[in-house]
């Protein structure tokens, strides 16, 4: 591999790489805005100029390869640095400078590299600045909002539509200092990547309107998560005010969700706000006639994991016991769930999924991956102890479709949001057949709400846990903020419960539970919490495919014969 | 000066020459027989040994560009000429269309030849309807004459010959642009490298060579490169050169001479200043040469002569500008060109061009401030070497020899607060 020095660091990188890229790997950076490692290199916002021995004019990083030994760049020179300050002047003379009610303030390309390479003032006080009349808040499409006087035309989004997105909806439009960025007639930004391009752009000029105005960028805190939209588990970055999820980012992963994520992935935490949430354990009073039409009693989670402890243990023998899981659930939730299944002595255990339209984000080298379940889990969950078991038993079917909870002595949901069908009045009214109806669960639900127990546990944003995704790669995911009220994350609520089997089970935590089943199961093995990389592990489950054009083609071999 | 015996030009007034038959009778098409007599290389050889530099603008050696081109058949290859003639002042390679187009075409005809191409494009300029014209019935002429076609005068090379009319943009004329538009995308700039030579059009390596070139080509193989070398200046400064020459003269027009000519020769020829006149300055190659001022009359219009001089021999139309012409509102005329046909594809042009008109319009209107001019050179100097394309170059050569060479006319636009000249249309008595 051919070596390269960059400001006297020397750094040897594969023949072909580009200069942007090889001095991020020696420790350098060099400014950039139209370069993008996924899209193609037209070298013209030259931002990133940089001195290259031998060669008489100042070079465009991005479209020099590095291609032999003996390369010697310098980006820290007079001259560089007269070249980005000329170019940061020319990025700023025709910028409306709005700041102060630009969403984009705060990480902004523009104001990052006028802080680092422009100057403080300005030689273009005489001109009036180019402006797009009428052409400042224009919807491109449902999702994204494009304010041209913003743009420093670098074409970013128009390369993401045609190379990655692959609609093309986008074009350049115009000459000159009035070009400009648009939708070609007749066509609207609709794909279902969009709002990517609201990523993409290094200024305010792309808004997406999920989060236009809704929070100044600086006020928020970050953390990596999971999109739960569907089985592909995009890696994302939960961005939150004090628990007020105000976006999802698409979070590097080569492979899984490349730089990108789906619009439909994006609006997934709107869930949260829509329904209101339990904070508090509730527990039907006695005396009630069973049936949902007795109050409510605020409990503690100690007399409610009592209550519930006891119903299980008199129920063992009387009838059947049934534990409805969710693919919403964490390995780790589902594991105790299954744990707390075998310690009721019941063999009734599933998974319900929601199958819908198929989600798909392409990547880099890879074929694109897709996802059909709408939930993030179905497989971690399944693999964890909640698989159903030899057709006798009660499966996620008979309960929400047939009359399986009428045999049920006691029905345990966790957690209550597993899908659509918690929300429609028949599934609810089908799950509250069952004798005693216990939900664990995030949100105040129609099903909550006749629930014999009902327990408040946290959503996603609110614990630790792994997912395993279409491709059966296990990614773990951090908290993002603290649970309201006294609503406790499952795990922990799942092993207290437990501990009243056995006491064992007491003080849980997601990353005990994850080495214990990481040493259990054998697809988890070799596995432990704290070692996790950050981009996942695949698992080794026997017969998994690890790409989806595996899968393609087994599907296609099984339709044929 | 000797009589000089017109070369390019001698099928002018001809009107005969615009057939087939016509051309054939004046010694046509017999460089084109000669050429597939010899071995490629040596066609290559033959042009490189000519010194023949292209006419475009950037005066690259034309053989040692045909020489660039891969050998090895795993890919097609391309001849583009370059016929999108839009540099401001610029209008010889019109007269060799209209007048002649088979010289043209034979000149095609042997680089494809030369370097094994077997499509021709001739990417036209949108504007030239009528020479567009005229080519496509040569072109038709020469197909039907067997010059094109399956069989090239019977030699068995295969070539096909387009003319390609583009929609009327001055960066269609940079060669990636051009590229870019006769794939028919938006007409803008590739990043280089990879050059043309290697992935030009359509992925596969490509010549590109100016009208002018070309029709220089065919003279080359009839009567030799010696012959060639003989005219001109020096041994890189060769050959036969048409010069535009526009502006405040008596007979504005295309006039052929060997290379070096001075401008006072050329100034002559043309009838001498507009109404005697005295000579303010000239620009010698086109809109994005630095201006001369008139104390360079003596100047050798050749390629190195007039580098040295601090300008460029470009498309060598020579823009002749007398005493009531207003410098700073002549180079913001330029500015407000280059500010138009910027691609915007790159900032330092796209941002860069359109500040320098609204300065240069401010200054002239007598709103300029004593700074100006410096922060005039500092923008010049982002924009030039820091652009995606040449264009960016091109537009503050006018502004950066304004600068250097009348400062007193723009600090008296500044002191005046005003334009010292009255405006008036410059073909007024």
């Amino acid at each position: 591999m051919p070596k390269v020095t960059i400001n006297d660091r020397t750094v040897e990188v594969a023949a072909g790489t580009n200069l942007v890229d090889a001095a991020i790997q020696a420790g350098v950076q060099i400014p950039h805005y139209c370069y993008h490692p996924r899209l193609s290199v037209v070298g013209q916002c030259r931002m990133c100029l940089v001195k290259i021995d031998g060669m008489p004019k100042l070079q465009a990083g991005c479209s020099t390869q590095v291609m032999k030994d003996g390369m010697v760049v310098r980006t820290d020179v007079p001259e560089v640095e007269e070249a980005q300050k000329g170019m940061m002047e020319f990025f700023l003379i025709n910028h409306p400078l709005d700041c102060p009610i630009c969403d984009q303030a705060g990480e902004c390309g523009l104001q990052d590299y006028s802080f680092k390479h422009g100057v403080a003032y300005s030689r273009f006080q005489y001109e009036d600045k180019r402006t797009y009349p009428g052409r400042e808040r224009i919807p491109l499409g449902g999702n994204v909002v494009l304010n041209m006087n913003r743009c420093i035309q670098c074409t970013r989004c128009v390369r993401f539509t045609q190379e990655v997105a692959g609609t093309g909806e986008l074009g350049f439009f115009n000459r000159g200092a009035r070009a400009e960025i648009g939708t070609f007639p007749g066509k609207e930004l609709n794909n279902p990547l969009a709002t990517c391009v609201v990523d993409i752009c290094p200024v305010g000029a792309l808004t997406s309107t999920r989060f236009r105005f809704a929070e100044r960028v600086w006020y928020l805190d970050k953390k990596p998560s999971i999109c739960t939209g569907c089985e592909v588990g995009c890696n994302i970055t939960m961005e939150h005010r004090r628990g007020d999820i105000k976006r999802y980012k698409p979070r590097y992963n080569v492979e899984v969700n490349d730089y990108w994520m789906c619009d439909y992935g994006r609006s997934t935490h709107e869930r949260y706000k829509k329904t209101p949430r339990l904070t508090t354990p509730r527990v039907r009073t006695e005396g009630g006639n069973g049936n949902g039409h007795t109050p409510f009693m605020a409990s503690t989670w100690k007399d409610a994991l009592d209550t519930l402890h006891g119903r299980l243990q008199a129920a063992r023998g009387q009838g059947e016991i049934a534990f409805l899981g969710s693919a919403f659930l964490t390995c780790e939730e589902a594991y105790l769930f299954g744990k707390l299944a075998d310690a009721a002595g019941s063999p009734h255990r599933s998974v319900p999924t929601d199958v819908g339209p198929a989600w798909t984000i392409p990547r880099f080298e890879r074929p694109p991956i897709q996802g059909r379940e709408q939930a993030p889990n179905r497989r971690g969950a399944e693999l964890a102890g909640l698989a159903a078991g030899d057709g006798k038993t009660l499966t996620g079917e008979d309960l929400l479709q047939g009359d399986g909870a009428a045999q049920c002595e006691v029905l345990v949901v966790c957690d209550s949001d597993f899908g659509v069908g918690a929300y429609t009045p028949e599934t609810v009214e089908r799950l509250r057949r069952a004798k005693f109806l216990v939900v664990f669960g995030w949100a105040d639900s129609p099903l909550a709400q006749v629930a014999d127990i009902a327990l408040p546990v946290s959503h996603h944003g609110e614990k630790d846990g792994t997912f395993v995704n279409v491709e059966w790669r296990v990614q773990r995911f951090e908290r993002a903020f603290p649970p309201p009220g006294q609503t406790r994350a499952a795990v922990e609520a799942l092993g207290d419960l437990l501990s009243r089997f056995d006491a064992a089970w007491a003080y849980q935590s997601p990353g005990k539970v994850f080495d214990r089943l990481a040493g259990e199961l054998p697809a988890f093995a070799g596995l432990n919490w704290h070692d996790l990389p950050a981009t996942g592990a695949a698992l080794h489950v026997p017969g998994a495919v690890h790409s989806l054009s595996d899968q393609a083609a087994e599907a296609a071999s099984e339709a044929s014969s | 000066m000797a009589v000089f015996e017109p070369v390019l030009t001698r099928n002018v007034g001809r009107p005969e020459a615009l057939t087939l038959k016509g051309y054939k009778q004046n010694g046509g098409y017999e460089g084109l027989a000669k050429a597939l007599k010899m071995e490629p290389d040596a066609v290559i050889d033959e042009v490189k040994k000519s010194g023949l530099r292209g006419r475009g603008g950037a005066g690259f050696s034309a053989g040692l560009k045909w020489s660039f081109i891969p050998k090895g058949k795993d890919k097609p290859k391309y001849l583009v000429c370059n016929a999108d003639e839009s540099e401001p002042g610029t209008f010889k390679d019109r007269l060799l269309m209209e007048y002649d187009p088979h010289q043209l075409i034979e000149g095609c005809a042997i680089c494809c030849w030369a370097v094994s191409a077997a499509t021709c494009y001739i990417y036209i300029r949108g504007e030239y309807t009528k020479a567009a014209e005229i080519l496509e019935r040569a072109l038709k002429d020469a197909y039907e004459g067997g010059i094109l076609g399956d069989s090239v005068m019977g030699s068995g090379f295969k070539l096909n010959m387009y003319v390609h009319r583009g929609a009327g943009a001055y960066i269609c004329g940079e060669e990636t642009g051009m590229l870019e538009s006769l794939e028919g995308k938006r007409g803008q700039p590739r990043v280089k490298p990879p050059f043309p030579a290697v992935v030009g059009a359509f992925g596969a390596p490509t010549v590109i060579n100016n009208v002018e070139t070309l029709a220089n080509v065919p003279h080359i193989m009839v009567r030799g490169a010696d012959w060639f070398k003989a005219i001109g200046t020096d041994e890189r400064n060769t050959g036969p050169k048409l010069y535009a020459i526009s502006g405040h003269v008596e007979r504005p027009g295309t006039y052929e001479y060997p290379i070096g000519v001075t401008f006072r020769e050329m100034l002559e020829g043309c009838g001498g200043m507009l109404k005697g006149r005295p000579l303010k300055a000239f620009i010698p190659g086109g809109a994005s040469a630095p201006i001369l001022k008139a104390d360079q009359i003596d100047i050798k219009m050749d390629f190195d002569t007039v580098a040295k001089a601090g300008s460029m021999l470009g498309s060598a139309a020579v823009i002749v500008m007398d005493d009531t012409t207003c410098m700073v509102r002549s180079v913001s005329r330029l500015a407000k060109f280059f500010n138009h046909e910027s691609c915007g594809q790159c900032t330092p042009c796209r941002e860069g061009t359109n500040w320098l008109e609204l300065m240069l319009k401010r200054i002239e209107h007598g709103e300029g401030t004593e700074r100006d001019s410096q922060v005039l050179l500092s923008i010049c100097s982002h924009i030039g070497g820091n652009s995606l394309c040449a264009l960016g170059d091109a537009a503050i050569g006018p502004v950066q020899s304004l600068v250097k060479n009348f400062q007193e006319e723009i600090d008296q636009h500044i002191r005046d607060r005003a334009c010292p000249f009255p405006h008036r249309r410059y073909f007024e008595s």
